[in-house]
């Protein structure tokens, strides 16, 4: 299994290459402008999240469109990563009423995949200014926080998934399971 | 899968040796990263490589002995440097934190080359870990702060860099240290510009002494308390020194005197971290000790930030 992460200037787009590494994958962190053609053979992808505030300044975020439009595999986004997902596919994102910084806690609303053997509600750790706050088509909000409304939403059909919190952070609970799950999806659609 | 430390010393002990044809120096805190580093640097170019720690005036109590006697343990050819005055008169009226920073990461450069001239070395080895360059920032990355063998480094640097640390957090680190064998394993980090950075604002010998002995008190209580198994050992401690002057009274005297806060996190890699649950009864401790012993202090602050929304240092 072939995972790369796109770096889109994340505090923590390393600790996600180091997540998927120890759950023995084949990982490497690659600029968010590397040319889809090098993404043959690669089975999924993270988007990871990022300094860029997606709303205000969508240049940073580099090639992220066309790898949503045209990479065949499974996508995770996080937080910018998320936002830009969002954005890109004909929703919105602005920023937060209440930005979230450090703890947090989540609660699902919507079982889902990768979700899956979590429970209801768990600690979380955040880190963001902007949210997403109109969904796109075709997508449905699986999880919320006290302070914001799309906390995780996936794709009906296509296995685009997007969270808020951040599961690679060693603080946010059932963090590796979210991978873990993700890796799932993978697996499944190769 | 998880990080195998045995595998990792053997591949980068051959990444050392391809990277560093030549003689090397390292830059040698006694921290848990840069000893390691020296030890796996030591292992692949032996008398090729020259340790250098300087005691930059800016080193807790009792540092600068234990580092000399920890390389002397681990075989390590290396150097001691005494630069206090340097240090202090580079920083002398400096307050950003970001130049304190740069000031001193440049400060040792200058010291390394120096060294390295008089060895004939080509290449300097730095335990750099992730989140030293993650945090120092770069292209589209925020900086944080400087890390000063990160972003501190002059651009006309001649040394090469050799970084066999760079993508591995404390916890691996730490891994890696016990299967060496090296003493300062579970070592709580200590940053590179040492207790400039915990000194907010100006910083003088006075001042540094000041929050240097109010350190080693928080250490010590803290240390103690957790081999009593009060609490679990944080996975850092210390004391900052605050540019807050306050009222208090002692023996039916006003003084007007010093505040330092109290920072005990806990946390695994160093990107995220929750302030430490201290006891009452041990910052109680730390407190009386403090305002007591360390003349010049009246008043004690803990701190009860995370990261984020906080980072682990104060500047």
């Amino acid at each position: 299994m072939r995972v790369y992460v796109v770096d889109n200037g994340g505090q923590w787009t390393h600790r996600e290459w180091r997540v998927l590494k120890y759950l023995g994958v084949d990982t490497k962190i690659v600029p968010n402008d590397s040319p889809v053609s090098e993404l043959k053979g690669v089975d999924a992808l993270v988007l990871s999240g990022g300094a860029p505030r997606v709303g205000i300044d969508p240049e940073k975020m580099g090639k992220n469109g066309e790898y949503i439009d045209s990479f065949d595999g499974p996508i995770l986004g996080i937080c910018a990563g998320h936002q830009f997902m969002a954005t890109h596919l004909g929703g919105a994102a602005a920023p937060a009423k209440v930005p979230e910084f450090g703890k947090s806690f989540v609660q699902i609303h919507q079982p889902d995949i990768l979700f899956q053997g979590l429970p209801d509600r768990f600690e979380v750790w955040e880190s963001h200014n902007d949210e997403v706050t109109v969904l796109p088509k075709g997508f449905v909000a699986l999880a919320s926080s006290p302070n914001c409304d799309v906390q995780a939403m996936r794709h009906r059909d296509r296995p685009l998934f997007g969270l808020q919190f951040h599961p690679e952070v060693e603080h946010t609970q059932f963090g590796s399971d979210i991978f873990r799950n993700f890796l799932t999806v993978c697996e499944e659609s190769t | 899968m998880s990080f195998d430390p045995k595998a990792f010393i053997a591949e980068q002990v051959d990444a050392i040796r391809i990277a560093a044809p030549g003689k090397a120096i390292i830059a040698c805190s006694g921290g848990v990263d840069s000893t390691t580093a020296a030890v796996l640097a030591s292992r692949a170019l032996g008398e090729r490589l020259l340790a250098v720690y300087v005691d930059t005036g800016l080193m807790r109590k009792g540092e600068t002995d234990d580092v000399a006697r920890t390389l002397k343990e681990l075989r390590v050819n290396h150097r001691i440097l005494h630069a206090a005055d340097e240090f202090f008169a580079a920083l002398r009226g400096v307050t950003d934190p970001e130049k304190k920073r740069t000031i001193i990461g440049n400060k040792f450069i200058e010291l390394f080359e120096r060294e390295a001239q008089a060895f004939d070395a080509d290449y300097l080895v730095q335990g750099t870990i992730a989140p030293d360059w993650i945090e120092s920032g770069g292209q589209l990355r925020d900086r944080i702060k400087t890390h000063h063998n990160v972003a501190g480094l002059p651009e006309n640097m001649k040394l090469k860099l050799v970084e066999p640390l760079r993508d591995v957090y404390k916890d691996e680190v730490r891994a890696v240290a016990r299967a060496l064998d090296v003493r300062v394993a579970e070592r709580q980090p200590f940053p590179g510009p040492g207790l400039a950075v915990r000194v907010v604002g100006d910083v003088t010998p006075e001042k540094v002494d000041l929050v240097r002995a109010a350190s080693a008190i928080v250490e010590q209580e803290i240390e103690t308390a957790a081999q009593e198994g009060r609490f679990p050992r944080p996975w850092q401690y210390f004391a900052v020194l605050l540019p807050v002057q306050t009222v208090g009274v002692h023996g039916d005297v006003r003084v007007y005197g010093h505040t330092v806060a109290v920072r005990a996190v806990d946390s695994v890699d160093g990107m995220s971290a929750t302030y430490s649950k201290v006891p009452h009864e041990v910052l109680d401790r730390i407190s009386t000790r403090i305002t007591n012993e360390v003349h010049g202090i009246n008043r004690v602050v803990f701190d009860v930030s995370n990261k984020p929304p906080a980072t682990i240092e104060w500047e």
